[in-house]
């Protein structure tokens, strides 16, 4: 009895499983970046196409600075200053520089713009008519053409499908502690916007046990740590944040996530969307002079995390010191060598002590 | 890199790739990209009192629509050469300025007259004229965000917004189905629907497949079509959010620019944020970014040819007609509080 229960269990998951897979082109990548992580953690940027290149994928961009990618106005649109149609023009030209390329997966590095390119393309699905009418626009606007593309993958998707490749062939360390041998312990964010707007068909996993950066956790040698509001939102919510007298309702958010992961002791949160980056790492400094709380945990999104443990500099290449709080102490758990000379290392712990210029509510 | 199908005079160096070499590139350069330039005309100034204000608008209100177009084209474009390139020192300086606002205002309205109504702005005019009941069956997101509601109120129980604000989705669900054109008046006129976090939380849940995150994404579109956003403190910061993601898109190609979150903005960003922000340019050149240069990577500026084509998607796509909605509402707010628009965008910014 007890085996036939264990057996409909595992056919049940697996079934519940299969609705969440999905395909993983294996190239033919056409990288659209971000203006939240470029604004934030550039090095980011620099290093996808380097990891690309490492893993031998076919990708690219388009490299004629005059019809070049540009923003796909996902902050303006969730901000409500871009109507649905401007979003859909903005996407269809990047969907059309692409298919010139010869690039037909799409693949941006922004959680948000993942959103927007399955957004604008539920709706072609759902629309009778709004693909000839933004073929019209956009044949007026600019004289091209575009196809509704067959892939659109986040970039954390790639790495997804690459996370064996990386550790087996191209790793140099493994998220362990190099003293103890012993896996670290890892809390996910992996984004609303990559999870909970297509939570069946484009989420790893779907919502709820969205495997995205868990499983490449596991891979790379860490202990994924479960807590309880590890889907609640980050509470970066566009014009929350970057209002300045909204922006309580963002960090309540932050704090409440913060201290549902802090009991789990993680070592390490690894993030998927660049705004969540963002106020996970930075919120943290404002918990500490707000709440007067220091978890003062280290926030990397994937790109960083497999940068590190390629063994690129941290420094020069994967840009830790774009962080607020500090990463030195993981590499020095990970074993990965840093310039310890850095003058921005003053001051650690964290700058404990030191007051920002004004108030909290200037800006 | 491994794209066969790319041109083969294509250079990840020279179109800022970076990651492996940087030619040329010295710590003294970098360094000079900190010096300020030439610019230093009165209406670039940032103002710190109502006097520097009153100044500023009757400097930029004696300037012809020629001479702002000209002078801010002249400033943006002005570059001094780097062993890559060239860095464009103006862009910083010009950014998020009232001369910028003012400079946004006054080419969109030419630009409005030069190019015409197409198809979807004839559309949003006349949406706006009809009752709100109109739009909730008739705009794009709005008719998609709703099938059938049966007010479980699952939105609310896991919705960011809600545990923070006096707000619940579920009930603005109910107003949106009952379709009462004065409740919806009410609703539109309110904080209420500025409050939701664009999560998705809701639709993620919903057991119908509806999306209040998008049926409130419309119901914001439509509240400042009609200019009910004016009467709640958090809708008139959209003139701010206008001007802030508005004015990257129109200047930048971009909705956030990176020298957005300096420090004087985020103060609660912390002591190490600042330090880096002493000296972006360099911090951002030396992961490879391209700050203010042209390249491919963060920061970049986009070539003005990239730019004029967004732009003309942008009018097409009727972004150039609610941004000049947003603007008419407030300079009718300005009037009405005796404040320049200047005045009047920043206390918008800073209220609440």
């Amino acid at each position: 009895m007890r085996d036939n229960a264990k057996q409909a269990d595992r056919r049940g998951r697996g079934n519940l499983w299969g609705r969440h897979i999905k395909s993983i082109p294996e190239g033919g990548y056409y990288l659209t970046l971000s203006c939240i992580m470029g604004s934030f953690f550039p090095g980011t940027e620099s290093m996808i196409p380097r990891v690309y290149d490492l893993l031998g994928v076919r990708w690219g961009t388009n490299p004629d600075a005059r019809s070049g990618w540009t923003c796909c106005t996902g902050i303006a649109y969730h901000g409500d200053v871009m109507p649905i149609e401007g979003t859909l023009l903005t996407v269809a030209r990047l969907w059309s520089i692409a298919q010139a390329s010869g690039l037909p997966v799409i693949t941006p590095v922004c959680v948000t713009s993942f959103g927007v390119h399955l957004e604008c393309r539920d709706l072609y699905e759902k629309e009778p008519g709004l693909k000839e009418k933004i073929d019209r626009l956009l044949m007026d606007a600019c004289g091209r053409t575009f196809e509704i593309p067959k892939h659109i993958i986040h970039v954390s998707d790639v790495f997804y499908r690459y996370r064996d490749v990386l550790r087996n062939r191209h790793f140099r360390y493994t998220l362990t502690e190099k003293s103890t041998g012993r896996p670290l312990r890892v809390v996910d964010h992996v984004g609303c916007h990559y999870s909970k707007i297509f939570p069946v068909q484009h989420a790893i996993g779907g919502a709820e046990d969205c495997r995205v950066l868990a499983d490449p956790v596991r891979a790379w040698g860490g202990e994924e740590v479960d807590y309880p509001e590890r889907r609640g939102c980050c509470g970066m919510g566009f014009r929350q944040c970057m209002i300045t007298p909204n922006r309580g309702a963002t960090i309540a958010r932050t704090l409440k996530k913060i201290r549902s992961m802090a009991p789990g002791r993680p070592d390490l949160i690894v993030t998927n969307c660049p705004g969540c980056t963002t106020f996970l790492d930075k919120g943290q400094w404002t918990i500490h002079e707000v709440a007067g709380e220091s978890p003062f945990i280290p926030v990397l999104n994937y790109v960083e995390l497999a940068g590190l443990l390629l063994g690129w500099d941290p420094y020069e290449t994967v840009g830790i010191q774009f962080h607020t709080v500090p990463v030195e102490p993981l590499l020095e758990k990970i074993g990965i060598p840093f310039d310890r000379s850095r003058p921005r290392l003053e001051g650690r712990p964290y700058g404990v002590g030191q007051a920002p210029a004004g108030p909290l509510t200037a800006g | 890199m491994s794209g066969d199908r790319l041109p083969a005079d294509f250079d990840l160096q020279s179109q800022a790739f970076p990651g492996d070499a940087k030619p040329g590139r010295s710590a003294r350069e970098d360094a000079g990209l900190q010096k300020p330039s030439g610019a230093n005309a009165a209406w670039l100034g940032r103002p710190a009192c109502p006097e520097e204000y009153r100044r500023l608008r009757l400097c930029l209100d004696s300037l012809s629509d020629q001479e702002i177009l000209e002078g801010y084209r002249m400033l943006r474009d002005e570059k001094v050469p780097r062993a890559e390139g060239w860095y464009y020192p103006n862009v910083r300086i010009l950014h998020g300025t009232a001369f910028e606002r003012e400079k946004d205002r006054r080419e969109q309205h030419l630009w409005n007259e030069t190019h015409g109504e197409n198809e979807v702005v004839r559309w949003y005019r006349e949406a706006r004229e009809k009752p709100c009941a109109w739009w909730i069956e008739n705009h794009l997101i709005a008719r998609h965000a709703l099938t059938s509601c049966m007010s479980c109120g699952v939105c609310s129980s896991l919705c960011p917004a809600a545990e923070f604000y006096d707000y619940n989705p579920r009930a603005i669900m109910e107003i949106v189905q009952e379709k009462d054109e004065q409740t919806l008046v009410e609703l539109l006129r309110s904080d209420t629907i500025w409050y939701c976090y664009q999560c998705a939380s809701c639709k993620a849940k919903c057991p119908r497949q509806n999306s209040p995150f998008g049926m409130l994404s419309s119901l914001r579109q439509l509240s400042q079509l009609k200019g009910y956003h004016v009467h709640s403190i958090r809708g008139r910061q959209q003139v701010a959010a206008r001007h802030l993601w508005g004015g990257n898109l129109w200047n930048r190609a971009c909705s956030l620019y990176f020298r957005n979150p300096n420090p004087e903005a985020h103060r609660d960003f912390g002591p190490r944020h600042e330090k880096l922000y002493k000296s972006p340019e360099i911090a951002f050149r030396q992961v490879g970014a391209s700050p203010d240069m042209p390249g491919s990577l963060s920061a970049r500026k986009v070539h003005p040819e990239t730019l004029q084509e967004v732009r003309r998607l942008w009018h097409a796509g009727g972004a150039l007609f609610l941004w000049q909605m947003i603007d008419e509402a407030a300079a009718r707010g300005a009037v009405e509080d005796g404040l320049t628009i200047d005045e009047y965008h920043d206390k918008a910014k800073t209220e609440g």
